[in-house]
């Protein structure tokens, strides 16, 4: 189970933010399933070594994004209830994160507005063809 | 209302003769908290743990533990583990073992036999014929059996090999989750970046920085833009008070960002600059930023390096 999370400790990137991220993405691939029992921070901590406070401060903001509930005494749990919207908000967030990085790695090398919308409409076509309305996965 | 932080360090400043090795050393450590001590040798990182602890006498300063000054009725729940232990040479592992036993209410013998085999010592071996690596272990084993609420670890994992490195960045994990709060040095930037969720650089005896290493992470970036021709002087961005220190190497503008990097990246983008980003910092990078920012050869240094 806690073979699915992978953290870089050495990126730049806030280390609770990466865990955030792949617990999300797992969601939303169906890696974890609705009601499924996470492990525990400690479990977690051990697991991948890093800080039990880190992986705690991940839970606690999935949790505020509705990601998992924890009950005390029991441990955390990917949401059950609205399981559907919640993974669809987890596939969004990742989706929105991965365009971002595009869009602003474009900028930054000097592309254009106009330059990168063709891009786009280029990347759109090759992924949503005008004869297959059905999101390619 | 200092009693939540499990130690409370306030000014502390020790001086040999001319020398300031300690330079009004003041940090926070919450329970349940792996604080990491970073600094290069020399920085200060042994006398500030000698200080804390009343092994040395400080000139200045306070440390509070749970609220109140340091009493030997702490002792029973609290370890500190020298960079170099001083262990008998000729009495065995087992002896070793045996007198922590009877010293120490806490033992778990179970944990000590765990211990023993994690890291490969063999109980009959006299301390004298083992390696380096293998009393440090020792000495942290007899940390652990006695199932401390407080450990300061100065350089815990040094000369150890890497698979028991990362054997005692887990023992460090394994505690906390437990709850114990642990303060530890290190050179090695790696290990304080995974273990600790909290951090202070030391640098010629003086704090640089301090606070949670992933909020550091968040709030530290570099705003990098290149230009057609030369980068221009961007005089406007020194007064920036968010702008820690710019660099800039020909066609190359860098500047170093506490805070919101946003009026930083306006600012730089009004110049009309070829390219623009922004970078994450790992703590390597901020300890480097951090330790340049307060030394103008060291910047060189770090300017080299990361161009």
């Amino acid at each position: 189970m806690s073979a699915i999370f992978t953290v870089d400790p050495h990126s730049g990137v806030p280390i609770y933010l990466q865990l955030i991220a792949v617990v999300k993405r797992s969601v939303a691939l169906g890696v974890l399933a609705p009601g499924e029992q996470l492990p525990t921070v400690k479990q977690l901590a051990t697991t991948l070594t890093v800080n039990p406070n880190t992986v705690a401060r991940s839970y606690r903001e999935l949790e505020r994004d509705g990601v998992i509930e924890t009950s005390p005494g029991r441990g955390s749990f990917v949401r059950a209830n609205g399981s559907g919207s919640t993974a669809n908000k987890a596939v969004s967030d990742v989706a929105a994160a991965a365009i971002d990085g595009a869009v602003r790695e474009a900028k930054s090398i000097g592309l254009a507005r106009a330059d990168v919308a063709q891009l786009i409409d280029q990347v759109l076509d090759r992924w949503y063809p005008a004869s297959d309305g059905r999101e390619a996965s | 209302m200092t009693d939540h932080y499990a130690i409370a360090v306030s000014g502390l400043t020790k001086r040999y003769g001319d020398t300031t090795a300690l330079d009004d050393f003041s940090i926070n450590v919450p329970k349940g908290s792996i604080f990491g001590v970073l600094g290069t040798n020399g920085a200060g990182k042994t006398t500030a743990f000698k200080c804390m602890l009343n092994l040395a006498r400080a000139d200045s300063g306070t440390t509070l533990f749970e609220g109140a000054p340091l009493t030997p009725a702490l002792f029973d729940r609290m370890t500190y583990v020298h960079e170099r232990p001083a262990l008998y040479g000729e009495p065995r592992v087992i002896d070793h073992l045996e007198w922590t036993r009877r010293t120490y209410a806490r033992y778990d013998a179970q944990r000590a036999a765990k211990l023993l085999d994690l890291f490969g010592l063999a109980p009959k071996k006299r301390v004298k014929n083992l390696s380096k690596g293998q009393q440090s272990a020792l000495a942290l084993t007899l940390a652990f059996v006695t199932r401390p609420d407080l450990l300061i670890l100065d350089e815990p994992a040094s000369g150890l090999d890497p698979v028991n490195q990362r054997n005692v960045l887990d023992l460090l994990i394994g505690e906390a989750a437990g709850g114990a709060t642990i303060v530890f040095s290190s050179h090695q930037i790696g290990q304080v970046e995974r273990a600790a969720d909290r951090v202070a650089i030391l640098h010629r005896g003086k704090k640089m920085l301090d606070g949670e290493v992933d909020l550091l992470k968040a709030d530290e970036k570099v705003v990098e833009a290149t230009f057609e021709n030369d980068a221009p002087s961007a005089n406007g961005l020194a007064t920036d008070p968010s702008v820690r220190r710019i660099v800039r190497a020909g066609r190359l503008l860098r500047a170093f960002v506490r805070g919101n990097s946003d009026d930083v990246t306006r600012h730089i983008a009004a110049l009309e600059p070829k390219s623009l980003r922004v970078l994450d910092q790992n703590l390597e990078d901020i300890f480097l930023n951090a330790v340049a920012a307060s030394d103008g050869d060291v910047a060189a240094a770090a300017a080299n390096l990361e161009g």
